[in-house]
């Protein structure tokens, strides 16, 4: 009896579980999942430019996107804005939370300021670099009297693209570091006020190591979002797709996918960009367990 | 005595560094703003300030010239309905992977958190052939549909979830409650500053997309959001950057004001770490 009044209730559970995971899973598998195997079986096959997979084509999409003459600039390009914004966005926000720490008087104020990118949106940001780095109307030119190209020429223009994207990281990285800075246990402060270790010690030796879990999160996601999400970027800021002194993977797979059609070159592109993001994710894991301490 | 009039003005100075930082990160806004009042011939010279803070032609010529209204309101809808659907399809699952057992729970736990290590651009070009297959193409659906998913929000709102004593579902069921009800008028009021700011973050984050809705919308210039409206606004004429930027003001209202409320409400929940993830 009480057995037969369990299985029911089990039943019964099943059906509602079933039901509660049934929309997410199927919008997980048809938008997630699906795509992504999709672009794997598209970077094997030939298809056409309407995207219907017409046959096997082995390696034959690989060796064509890398023998093509844009596609090792838009590899420079690409790895260059990771290795340069990755440390560069860690020591700016860095500094900043070291600067703010402690609670002040008005330090709401400028943690606001410091956080206040992180609300701004990626083609608002791009249009008022554009026009603020503008050569000729724009206001940095003008305020340091100089004569750079900026965003529109060839030599400034990968340059300039790095200090847009340090800019809209700034916020959420910050917010980030803040936070461990001020989860750090207020009698471990304390001891080293009554050791009397000097600041910068305290820094190096002991904040810093304490909030290693966070650097190292901030590395990641930063890391990801560099190599992934650079072609908005790109696309605002009107470089064209030849002869472009920024055209990134993504940018170039954008090109490929929705300008020429060519679907093979575009998932070859992006799964480029994937596998490459995922190894350095896996390397910075592996150096993770020597480097980053969980303890307190 | 000393030694605190040594720690005032080391305080003073910091705060004078920190706010002179913080001027200059949030410069390009206070540029964007001072600029959109500027007349054309005034932009032409890079200095700071517009002459007067009266000339509001640019807002208007942004909003009617540049269809800037009807886009901001094509891109409230999305916003605020893609948000409504994640957070109910995040809870719904949540609700299952706290209160309930079942067989496979963890297989499904990680297909969904699975989700957040494939980047969404990656899958840009397939999801782009799949609505278009599906005939949404130039619609708000179409839009919103790939970010109907979100494995972070679904995490964290069962996070929330787990501090809830599994005997308070209990004792609703008992008194012959169901799911639908507990979700209401138990957990949600419960767990009120966690969903208050994933509903805030997530409107913030779908208003600001701006590449898939470019290319879901690319044929039907009515349906553009915000995002790629302002973008839009100086390629009919050249170097309209003063209208550009009234655009980008007005694109900018709604999540300004969200993130103060998040920021706000995120130090009152004490939730002030608990965005990571």
């Amino acid at each position: 009896m009480g057995n037969n009044v369990k299985s029911l209730k089990k039943r019964r559970d099943n059906r509602r579980v079933f039901l509660l995971l049934l929309p997410i899973t199927l919008f997980a598998i048809a938008f997630v999942y699906f795509p992504f195997i999709r672009t794997i079986i598209n970077a094997f096959s030939k298809v056409n430019s309407k995207g219907v997979v017409k046959g096997f084509a082995g390696l034959e999409n690989f060796i064509y996107t890398y023998s093509r003459k844009d596609f090792l600039p838009a590899l420079r390009h690409t790895l260059t804005i990771a290795l340069v914004n990755v440390p560069l966005t860690l020591v700016i926000t860095l500094s900043l939370a070291l600067l703010s720490e402690k609670k002040r008087k008005f330090s709401s104020v400028y943690e606001t300021m410091f956080t206040l990118p992180m609300s701004v949106s990626m083609s608002a940001s791009c249009m008022i670099f554009k026009s603020m780095f503008s050569p000729s109307v724009g206001f940095i030119n003008y305020f340091f009297s100089l004569k750079l190209g900026w965003f529109e020429s060839s030599d400034t223009a990968l340059f300039s693209c790095i200090i847009l994207t340090v800019w809209m990281g700034i916020g959420f990285d910050y917010l980030l570091m803040l936070s461990a800075l001020r989860g750090i246990p207020k009698s471990v402060m304390e001891a080293t006020k009554v050791d009397g270790i000097s600041l910068p010690r305290r820094i190096f030796f002991v904040e810093i190591p304490l909030i290693s879990p966070t650097i190292f999160y901030i590395f990641c996601t930063n890391l990801v979002l560099c190599m992934m999400t650079s072609a908005p970027m790109i696309i605002i800021m009107g470089v064209s797709a030849e002869s472009s002194a920024t055209n990134t993977l993504m940018s170039m797979m954008y090109q490929s996918g929705f300008s020429s059609s060519d679907y093979g070159l575009a998932a070859v592109l992006s799964l480029t960009a994937f596998v490459l993001t995922l190894l350095f994710t896996i390397l910075s894991f592996m150096t993770e367990r020597r480097r980053v301490h969980y303890e307190a | 005595m000393k030694r605190k009039k040594k720690d005032f003005l080391f305080d003073t100075l910091v705060t004078l560094i920190a706010s002179f930082l913080g001027i200059i990160i949030i410069f390009p806004l206070i540029y964007c703003f001072l600029s959109s009042f500027k007349t054309p011939s005034e932009f032409l010279n890079p200095k700071l300030l517009p002459s007067s803070f009266l000339y509001l032609d640019n807002f208007k010529n942004a909003l009617e010239r540049g269809n800037l209204l009807r886009y901001t309101l094509n891109s409230f809808i999305i916003a605020f309905i893609g948000t409504v659907v994640r957070m109910v399809l995040s809870i719904l699952a949540a609700y299952a992977f706290t209160f309930y057992d079942f067989k496979g729970k963890n297989f499904f736990f990680f297909l969904i958190l699975g989700t957040m290590m494939i980047p969404g651009d990656v899958l840009l070009v397939t999801n782009y052939l799949t609505v278009s297959k599906l005939h949404l193409l130039n619609t708000y659906l179409g839009v919103m549909i790939v970010s109907f998913v979100s494995a972070s929000q679904m995490f964290m709102l069962r996070q929330r979830f787990k501090t809830i004593p599994k005997d308070m579902r209990e004792a609703s069921s008992m008194d012959g409650y169901g799911d639908l009800w507990f979700i209401l008028k138990v957990l949600l009021p419960l767990s009120k500053p966690v969903v208050t700011t994933l509903f805030v973050q997530s409107f913030i984050n779908l208003w600001n997309a701006y590449l898939w809705p470019l290319i879901v919308t690319a044929s039907s210039p009515e349906m553009r959001t915000v995002m790629v409206g302002i973008t839009r606004l100086n390629s009919w004429e050249d170097e309209n950057y003063q209208l550009v930027m009234a655009g980008v003001c007005i694109s900018l209202i709604p999540s300004i004001i969200l993130f103060i409320i998040m920021r706000r409400n995120m130090k009152k929940g004490g939730l002030d770490g608990s965005l990571v993830g």
